[in-house]
């Protein structure tokens, strides 16, 4: 076509044939059987236990937020996995190959990884990490628990919702295919420009890295137009800015930053697109482009989505921090200033991640100066959640050890960036392994706040808790991981040692690699604890079962009001707000039991597949334009615009649940029971567990003084 | 000291111990800077750690005193759920660390242009009171006394290196000397170093640990640095941002000697039988991985090879890496060794 | 102990069952106007690019804007589509009242003064594409294609949607549906003459004064 790339072309395949599936390579070949076998397992469970028809009535066409919700977890969640593979791989090949002397095994000269599988490996890691992990499970947990908090009965657009998160995982299926059919971008999470022009990659993998985040970012920047509305448009009637909850705040916040930052980001990338396909000159070193503008435009969205994924968290350590405090949080007010002053000043901080290119020092000056203001709105936060801990009653349950760690890592992130942000300092540890332990440092931050939300909201989305033994063995082995492998980071940080090697030339960093190799271990032990804790806690879901409302005993805001799990149309009846944090107020006020004396019809959306075909064809958009297949990216694009003038057409009519219906669901419900039809109607509500339901559930929430 | 203070300090103390000894070992090659640049950054570094480190630890503080404090099972403290606000804690929490802000922006301005790569004061301060090198923010900075000399730094010409990185090797130019070298950069101790950079290929940076922070390198463009080594020795160099299949291999050594060994080993360099012209240039710029470390010297250059290198660049010459060496999985790499 | 209560405890309302739906149509609209908000990000960082991309160096030796640059053509286009933003102005005045025809005129108005301009825009530049000033050719005429052609195929985007719209006035009616998506097109089609205003500004008036 318009650009020249060495390879065959075929019409029919592009550049696709047999020989790009890389059989050759053991790894890989391993990682196909055992991805293969694990798919046929889940498919097969499925048929097994009959539930495909369920399985598709109820969560893969499902337009509530709730569901949509636990499948942006999910999928978060495994990706996460995926990405601690990554990261081992990592780990084991820095561990192995230090020194001209370290043997090569499978065709690598030093440790068991040849550069262009490293340098691959860690930019789906850091990719995925980013955008296909901490991303979905933070907009899933907004998209739980902002309309319960809100009173609302779903989110503004649910059908919009769907399609963000079927784009989400079209983008996601297409970083997971590039591990068996071509290869991954080797250029960092960032696209490192020039080196993703044609002439330095000319392979699929930096096309399979730019279309997964195109359309990665598309699809978050329409969740995050669909959670500001929701914000704006669904609260209950009587609650004010000021009455709303924390994490509403920084779920705003957050969706602003999303919304004005993501499409700056697909403009980058569709440009590195154009120079790719089309041979323009934005980003080549000649003929006129300039790979600086990349790197700008790239960090102009590069760091204020650090701060997209890090206000969320801060919104569940407000939520979490309370309840396990026993007091309402401190500073509401200043809480909620300090996450729009993250969001805003996150605006004019991207060029501390070049600090190195050369600007003149006044510029590097100014940028230096408003990174570290952001310090200011952050330690305000800690320091807020310091005084929510004065004079309370400290209760250590999972989510708030997870949420205690993140504070003590906040902290120390929070001081290693104070140092990054100092242009003269940078200089001496920018692209090291300093600069790495600080950013999982901050993002073990957000990791770590989602865990504990995980643990804090599972038992009201699903009616039964998650297993503490193992939840904190989890959580203990996790934290010591964290603290071994990237404290000693840092230490390499100060030898100089530079990140993404795949060799390493001096035998002196041998020690702390392989204190970091200790690190790894550790989290293989807390990610078995982790699954283990989630096997437990099915096994075991009868006994684990909670019927009230509430399930710490003293959490604050609105989703604790209504039922666990949350039945599909969250309250029967609109509640009233009367006070910041409703249900403690009510609680607290001895009106936490009243139920409303009428129901009246509820209206809800139905059920479509559309967005999950939507999804596939843009998957199959992507994947042809990785290969070049033309005439498929053309078919796939007019299937999506037919498609979505299709459903223009059909508006959804909606239906209509009768108040009497709502009544029982309520009564059986306050009768101790998980009523039947709370789970089906194909319209939301919890998973329904076989036995459950029929068991006599026993309340086992500790009573408190 | 510590048979003063008693016991816990003495434990303190030999807690110190280990890092400190970690610290001396080779290897923690920041905290040991060889250089006035890498010396004014590293002091910068423990003024911030310092400030930092006092906010974060009484924060940190806070919250551990608390949550030992107000713990569930202490029933001796009071429990008050009604403290939600404070008007003077609010001032507090937003004003203080506005004032370390504060603090922190005056030294991160004075140390910007102090390590400024294009013109860093902290050399000049170095050259115009040698006898007083450290002065200025270098010796406000940090309480340890540096050395108060550098030897032979008030040399008038300094010495002008340019530098082209390709796939994966680098060039030494030296225009005063008319020489050049592949992976092998030399400078007398004691004096001023310019360097101009430009890679032929992708992005690189410009790291000696010891003796001076990064700079970027980028095709087509031109970038500066400047340093003065203080001490004679052999040091690392490399690559420090991602540039492909051989960027792990992309170091070098650099010896700082006295000015005698460095006249020598100029005229070494000119006996070599090898001359750099664009056309030798464009061989060892096709991708090569430099696995055995090998170094390459050139008696002569052809005049004005770096600015016809950005030219070309700018013109559209690229260095095409072959499939086999980037991220592709399906044909095995092939590793280029200089002949 | 919850702060900020003024309501008695005792009797305060803990239920609204009366509390109506949200208004639908205030709804969409609002999150339209955010995907407006995204679009001009987008927009902004091509009008970035261009203006980066926008010195001598950036021509590598080819074709500036001296060369590229038509103001006189460009005027005309702006007239048509200002035109077409009229007669969508039109429309909307048909559906205030209610009636139909007037919608489907205005709307045909639209389409066909819109598409006039696409026509002028195309022919300039294939006029440019067949004298060799390809996007290849330099950065500055790969910004100059992509941010004008963005504009251009939010335009295609826009004629299609209101070949939709037409049809399903003609076929549906004007139900809130049909409305709501009928005042998101329009907030869409100002739209297009707002950048536009931009990109001639910048692009044509200042291109065809400063040069290079
Ligand atoms: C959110 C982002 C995120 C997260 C969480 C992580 C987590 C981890 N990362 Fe990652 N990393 C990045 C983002 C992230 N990283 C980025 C952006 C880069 C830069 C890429 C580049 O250079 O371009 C990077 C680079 C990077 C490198 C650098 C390579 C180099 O440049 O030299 C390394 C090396 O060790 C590494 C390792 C790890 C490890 C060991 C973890 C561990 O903390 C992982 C721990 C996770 C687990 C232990 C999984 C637990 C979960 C389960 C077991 C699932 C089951 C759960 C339930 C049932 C609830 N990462
Ligand atoms: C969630 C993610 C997250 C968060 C929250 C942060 C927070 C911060 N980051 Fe970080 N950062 C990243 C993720 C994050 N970062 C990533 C992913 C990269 C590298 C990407 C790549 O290159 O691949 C990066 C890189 C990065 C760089 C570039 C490094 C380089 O490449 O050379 C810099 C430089 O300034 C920086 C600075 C900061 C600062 C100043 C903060 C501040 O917001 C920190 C504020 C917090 C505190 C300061 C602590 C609490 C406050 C107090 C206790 C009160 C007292 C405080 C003061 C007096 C100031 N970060
Ligand atoms: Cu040139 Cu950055
Ligand atoms: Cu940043």
């Amino acid at each position: 076509m318009l650009v020249s790339y060495p390879g065959p072309w075929t019409p029919f395949f592009g550049r696709l044939d047999a020989q790009q599936i890389p059989l050759q390579n053991p790894i890989l070949f391993w990682t196909f059987v055992l991805v293969s076998l694990g798919g046929v397992a889940v498919l097969a469970a499925i048929t097994y236990l009959r539930a495909w028809g369920s399985l598709w009535r109820e969560w893969l066409t499902s337009v509530d937020h709730k569901k949509i919700g636990v499948m942006y977890c999910l999928l978060g969640i495994v990706m996460l996995f995926r990405g601690f593979i990554d990261g081992v791989m990592m780990r084991t090949q820095q561990a192995m190959a230090v020194g001209p002397r370290s043997p090569g095994y499978m065709g690598a000269l030093h440790g068991y990884l040849p550069p262009y599988h490293f340098g691959q490996i860690y930019s789906a890691h850091g990719t995925i990490m980013i955008l296909f992990a901490i991303t979905p499970i933070l907009v899933g947990l907004m998209n739980i628990i902002v309309p319960l908090q809100i009173g609302a009965r779903d989110m503004a657009y649910p059908y919009l919702n769907a399609v963000s998160f079927w784009l989400t995982a079209a983008a996601t299926g297409l970083v997971m295919i590039s591990l068996f059919v071509g290869d991954f971008s080797h250029a960092g999470w960032v696209g490192l420009s020039p080196l993703t022009e044609l002439a330095y990659s000319p392979g699929v993998g930096v096309d399979y890295w730019s279309w997964a985040v195109q359309i990665g970012s598309i699809a978050t920047t329409l969740a995050s137009i669909n959670i500001i509305v929701t914000i704006i448009k669904m609260r209950a009637p009587g609650m004010t800015w000021t009455k709303m909850p924390i994490f509403c705040w920084t779920a705003l916040s957050t969706s602003v930053v999303g919304l004005s930052s993501f499409p700056v980001f697909t403009a980058a990338v569709a440009l590195l697109s154009l120079d790719r396909y089309a041979g323009t000159h934005f980003f080549t070193p000649g003929l006129g482009g300039n790979l600086m503008l990349y790197t700008d435009l790239f960090w102009i969205w590069g760091h204020p989505e650090v701060y997209y994924v890090i206000l969320p968290a801060f919104g569940i350590l407000s939520e979490i921090i309370p309840t396990f405090s026993e007091k309402p949080l401190f500073g509401y007010i200043t809480m909620a200033v300090a996450s729009i002053a993250i969001g805003g000043v996150s605006w004019s901080v991207w060029l501390h991640h070049f600090f190195t290119m050369g600007a003149g020092p006044g510029v590097n000056a100014f940028f230096s100066i408003a990174s570290m203001l952001v310090g200011i709105p952050t330690g305000v936060k800690v320091f807020n959640w310091a005084f929510t801990l004065y004079r309370g009653r400290v209760r250590f349950d999972v989510p708030m050890l997870w949420a205690l760690a993140a504070l003590v890592l906040l902290l120390i992130g929070g001081l290693t960036g104070m140092m990054l942000a100092m242009p003269a300092i940078n200089y001496t540890v920018h692209n090291s392994v300093f600069v790495v332990a600080h950013f999982h440092t901050m993002l073990n931050v957000v990791g770590f706040a989602c865990f504990g939300a995980i643990n804090y909201w599972f038992p009201k989305v699903f009616g039964f808790r998650l297993d503490e033994r193992t939840g904190k063995r989890a959580f203990w082995f996790f934290s010591a991981g964290t603290f071994v492998l990237f404290g000693s980071m840092y230490a390499l940080g100060f030898m100089g040692m530079p990140r993404r090697i795949d060799y390493i030339p001096f035998p002196s960093w041998r020690p702390l690699l392989i204190a970091e190799e200790v690190g790894i271990v550790l989290f293989v032990i807390a990610s078995y604890y982790m699954i283990k804790q989630l096997v437990v806690s099915i096994r075991d879901r009868v006994q684990n079962r909670v019927t009230s409302s509430d399930v710490w005993g003293t959490a604050r805001s609105l989703e604790w009001l209504t039922h666990s799990p949350v039945p599909f149309y969250n309250f029967a009846v609109q509640p009233h707000i009367n006070a910041r944090d409703e249900w403690a107020w009510r609680r607290e006020h001895g009106r936490g039991a009243e139920s409303p004396e009428h129901y009246e019809d509820i209206h809800l959306p139905i059920n479509t597949p559309l967005p999950l075909i939507l999804g596939a064809w843009t998957f199959a958009l992507g994947f042809s334009l990785v290969w070049r297949m033309y005439w498929l990216a053309a078919l796939s694009l007019i299937a999506i615009v037919v498609l979505v003038i299709a459903r223009s057409f059909q508006d959804d009519p909606g239906h209509t649940v009768p108040g009497a219906r709502i009544r029982e669901i309520e009564a059986s419900y306050r009768n101790g029971l998980e009523p039947a039809g709370a789970a089906g109607d194909g319209a939301g509500g919890p998973v329904a567990y076989p036995g459950a339901v029929a068991s006599r559930p026993q309340d086992n929430v500790p009573a408190r003084p | 000291m510590a048979w003063r203070n008693g016991h816990a300090v003495r434990v303190l103390r030999f807690a110190w111990l280990p890092l400190l000894d970690g610290c001396s070992q080779k290897g923690y090659w920041l905290l040991h800077p060889k250089g006035v640049i890498a010396r004014t950054e590293w002091h910068t570094t423990v003024l911030d750690v310092v400030v930092m480190g006092v906010v974060v630890l009484v924060a940190g503080g806070l919250v551990v005193a608390f949550l030992w404090r107000y713990r569930a099972g202490n029933t001796l403290r009071r429990y008050d759920p009604t403290f939600t606000a404070s008007l003077v804690l609010e001032i507090l929490v937003w004003g203080v660390p506005l004032l370390v802000v504060g603090y922190l922006s005056y030294f991160s301005v004075k140390s910007v242009f102090a390590t400024n790569p294009y013109d860093p004061l902290s050399l000049r301060h170095a050259l115009v009171r040698p006898h007083q090198a450290d002065q200025g923010l270098a010796h406000r900075a940090s309480p340890a006394r540096a050395r108060t000399t550098v030897p032979g730094a008030q040399e008038a010409q300094p010495l002008h290196v340019e530098v082209v990185t390709t796939d994966w090797q680098w060039v030494f130019i030296y225009p005063q000397q008319g020489i050049a070298t592949v992976d092998d950069l030399v400078v007398p101790v004691g004096a001023r170093v310019k360097f101009d950079l430009t890679s032929a290929t992708v992005v690189n940076d410009f790291f000696i640990p010891e003796l001076v922070g990064e700079i970027d390198i980028m095709p087509g463009m031109r970038t500066k640095q400047a340093m003065i080594a203080n001490d004679t020795g052999v040091y690392h160099g490399y690559s420090d941002d991602f540039s492909g299949g051989g960027f792990s291999w992309m170091g070098f050594d650099v010896r700082v000697t006295d000015h005698a060994e460095f006249r020598k080993w100029v005229r070494r360099v000119r006996a070599a039988p090898d001359v750099l012209s664009y056309a030798r240039f464009g061989q060892i710029a096709r991708p090569t991985i430099n696995v055995a470390q090998r170094v390459s010297y050139f008696s002569q250059v052809q005049k004005g090879l770096f600015d016809h290198v950005i030219e070309r660049v700018m013109a559209g010459k690229v260095y095409r890496t072959p499939l086999a060496m980037t991220e592709n999985m399906t044909k095995p790499m092939k590793v280029r060794l200089i002949p | 102990m919850s702060q900020e209560v003024s309501v008695n405890p005792a009797t305060a309302v803990l239920w609204d069952p009366s509390h109506s739906e949200h208004d639908m149509i205030t709804t969409r609209t609002l999150g339209f106007w955010l995907y407006l908000l995204s679009d001009a990000m987008i927009v902004s960082s091509l009008f970035a690019s261009y203006l980066v991309l926008d010195h001598r160096i950036n021509t590598a030796g080819g074709p500036g804007p001296r060369d590229v640059i038509h103001p006189v053509t460009a005027f005309w286009g702006t007239v048509l589509l200002f035109s077409a933003i009229l007669a969508y102005g039109a429309a909307m005045v048909g559906l205030k009242r209610g009636d139909r025809r007037i919608v489907l005129a205005g709307l045909g108005g639209a389409l066909l003064l819109g598409g006039g301009f696409l026509l002028v825009e195309g022919r300039d530049f294939a006029q440019l594409a067949l004298q060799g000033m390809v996007p290849e050719r330099s950065g500055y005429l790969s910004a100059f294609y992509a941010l004008v052609l963005y504009h251009g195929a939010h335009l295609v985007f826009g004629l299609l949607w209101i070949v939709v719209m037409m049809v399903q006035v003609v076929h549906i009616g004007l139900t809130p549906h049909v409305v709501y998506r009928l005042l998101n097109l329009k907030l869409f089609w100002f739209f297009q003459g707002f950048i536009w205003i931009y990109v001639f500004s910048f692009v044509y008036l200042a291109g065809a004064v400063h040069g290079h």
